[in-house]
């Protein structure tokens, strides 16, 4: 038997060996038809957007949509036979309901833009709106006062319902103690109460009882109640991620069953936690009927959390859109691309601070 | 098939069965007595009765299934916190049952520490984190922590390869080396045994000889129990070996137990010869 060397290229030309990638090479009558099955949709729907006035959102579902479903899955059948066309319907599809998501964002945040950005300022952040009427000029007045409502009363809520929220999903993933059941089934009873009901309960119990005034503290109280089943069921299913050799491990170091959950789970868990929290502050910061009913309004900057009604984004929105003066809509508008903004950074700071996942 | 298949297999590591044959038997240092444990209805062991003499290796072998993992998760109290876990008999450690009513699991976890199959380093720390770990975990309070790291962690065969990232997050190791962590991290609290399920069953062959050597340079102060599957290295490292079976429908007991030289040089019962020459499981 003789053996079958391979030669191998020589040093010399093995160094100018470039990198490739050849599973990228497609042959051409896929780039052919591909790039048709692209084009062609595209411009049958911008003829029709130029020559007819059927609206946009019409004319991309009820025309481009099935058009484009039709190219690709005749492009499909071209390269790859009908194997390829449930690929290509399913992949248009899902790149259609990105995009539709994407877009109804876009345009959500494009109106407020339009509408709102006159009113944007570093006055209109800073400054309350004391001395200040629905058809005072955009030069002056803002809604630092607002802001400022908004974030203390988000903090108080966080500060209740984040300590219970934990410790509820703690008690229900860690000590699985008897009551299980009944404290799932409270917390997702709790989710489906309407904010409104909220307010009412707060201006129920804690204002109309004399116990506090309209102030942040109700306010936060009445979110509290909001952010509380969102907080416990993002963490419980947070600790259901944390593996069980983590707990046996520690356990088995004569660990106790507190300091398992207090030093290793919920450690471990951090990054989920922390977005347990943002997703409960998303939950409630743009709620405004709790905050109607038991925060109240003031057009002065409130930083006691006890004492006073106290203004609020969402309830400065409310005050101020419907009014008749362009200017106080534009401020409303305003203030709704500060709220989205604010939402976009605490989402960004999750991110950041989730990130850094070692301690000591 | 003829049996002289099998003579590589009964070339044993005669050396190592000489050395652990020299080994001092000392007094008990834990026992199992007529131990039988449940999961709910089912029967997985049935009548265990091994001693574990302080401060030597014994070696628990058995087919897959058998109740290896079980019975060692009773002896430090790990079983009863599977849902629907039971057992009945005795485990008694220095003497004393350590399922009495006033004994607290905690206690009796941290004498008795464990090295699990899988290695289950905590993702939140460091290295270094992991191995003072236990120390944070039980309230232990132990001096010169650069020390405890530095000797566990050479202990467990590590200490060359993270001793300049003794910082870094553990989950960055390879999958050996956090097994050498965790190995490490047990040592740490200075229990006095070391229960390991199948500790070398994620290690390449270099460590598995360095957490060898480790076993045996432990078993001076520690009394070591080991699950393996790996005949040379249960013959390697043990004084004693208690073979585990599970027959067809019915719970797993020992079908033999004694020094290690005896299992596998001279067993008395069939099977047992069988299962350590290959034959079956
Ligand atoms: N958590 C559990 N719940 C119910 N039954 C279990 C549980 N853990 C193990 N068992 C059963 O107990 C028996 C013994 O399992 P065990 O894990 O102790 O075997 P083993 O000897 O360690 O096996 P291996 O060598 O594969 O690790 C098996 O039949 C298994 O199905
Ligand atoms: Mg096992």
């Amino acid at each position: 038997m003789s053996t079958v060397t391979f030669d191998p290229a020589s040093l010399e030309q093995l160094q100018q060996q470039k990198s490739t990638r050849p599973w990228r090479k497609k042959p051409t009558k896929f780039t052919a038809s591909v790039s048709l099955a692209v084009v062609i949709p595209a411009l049958i729907v911008a003829a029709l957007f130029v020559t007819s006035d059927i609206p946009v959102p019409i004319l991309m579902v009820v025309i481009y949509l099935p058009l484009q479903l039709i190219a690709s899955a005749v492009a499909a059948l071209i390269t790859r036979g009908t194997r390829g066309v449930a690929d290509s319907m399913i992949i248009v599809n899902a790149i259609g309901a990105s995009l539709f998501s994407v877009i109804v964002l876009a345009s959500v945040i494009g109106s407020l833009i339009v509408r709102g950005l006159r009113a944007l300022s570093p006055h209109f952040l800073f400054q309350n709106s004391v001395y200040i009427s629905p058809s005072t000029p955009l030069d002056y007045g803002g809604i630092g006062h607002s802001l400022v409502g908004t974030l203390l009363i988000v903090f108080i809520a966080s500060l209740i319902s984040v300590p219970i929220g934990v410790a509820t999903a703690v008690y229900i993933t860690e000590v699985r103690g008897r009551a299980v059941p009944y404290v799932r089934f409270f917390v997702q009873a709790m989710s489906g109460v309407p904010s409104v009901v909220a307010g009412l309960f707060i201006l129920t119990i804690v204002v109309a009882t004399g116990a506090f005034n309209q102030s942040a503290f109700a306010g936060g109280l009445a979110y509290a109640i909001l952010m509380l089943p969102t907080v416990a069921r993002t963490a419980e299913e947070v600790l259901k991620l944390v593996p069980d050799d983590l707990r046996t491990g520690a356990l088995a170091l004569g660990s106790t069953r507190a300091r398992t959950v207090l030093r290793v789970v919920l450690p471990a868990a951090r990054t989920g936690i922390v977005t347990a929290i943002i997703l409960g502050v998303a939950r409630v910061i743009g709620e405004t009927a709790p905050l109607l009913l038991a925060a109240g309004n003031n057009d002065q900057t409130v930083v006691n959390p006890f004492g006073s009604p106290i203004s609020s984004v969402p309830t400065y929105i409310f005050n101020n859109v419907a009014l008749p003066y362009p200017d106080a809509v534009a401020r409303a508008w305003g203030s709704a691309l500060v709220l989205i903004i604010l939402v976009a950074i605490l989402f960004t700071l999750a991110r950041v601070l989730g990130r850094g996942r070692v301690s000591r | 098939m003829s049996t002289t298949e099998y003579e590589g297999v009964m070339e044993l590591d005669i050396e190592g069965i000489e050395q652990s044959a020299l080994h001092q038997v000392g007094p008990t240092e834990m026992e199992t007595r007529d131990l039988s444990v449940w999961f709910g209805h089912r029967k997985v062991l049935e009548g265990v009765n091994i001693s574990f003499p302080k401060q030597t290796v014994t070696a628990l072998i058995g087919p897959s299934g058998c109740g290896k993992s079980t019975f060692i998760r009773t002896l430090n109290r790990l079983h009863e916190l599977i849902p629907g876990a039971a057992l009945a008999g005795a485990v008694l450690y220095e003497g004393q049952d350590i399922y009495d009513g006033d004994v607290d699991p905690v206690h009796i976890r941290l004498k008795i520490g464990m090295v699990f199959q899988k290695p289950n380093p905590f993702p939140s720390m460091t290295i270094r984190g992991n191995v003072l770990s236990g120390l944070k975990l039980s309230g232990m309070k132990r001096d010169n922590h650069d020390d405890i790291v530095e000797q566990t962690l050479t202990a467990a065969g590590l200490w060359n390869e993270v001793k300049d990232r003794l910082g870094n997050a553990a989950g960055d190791l390879s999958g050996g080396q956090q097994q050498r962590l965790v190995i490490a991290r047990a040592l740490a609290v200075q229990p006095h045994v070391l229960l390991m399920d199948e500790p070398c069953s994620a290690l390449d062959p270099a460590s598995t000889l360095k957490i060898e050597e480790t076993i045996r340079e432990l078993s001076k102060e520690v009394t070591i129990i080991i699950v393996t599957h790996n005949m040379q290295q249960a013959v390697r490292v043990s004084d004693y070996t208690a073979f585990f079976l599970a027959e067809e429908g019915s719970p797993g007991h020992v079908v033999e137990q004694g020094a290690t030289t005896e299992i596998f040089g001279n067993p008395q019962e069939q099977r047992t010869l069988d299962y350590v020459n290959g034959r079956f499981g």
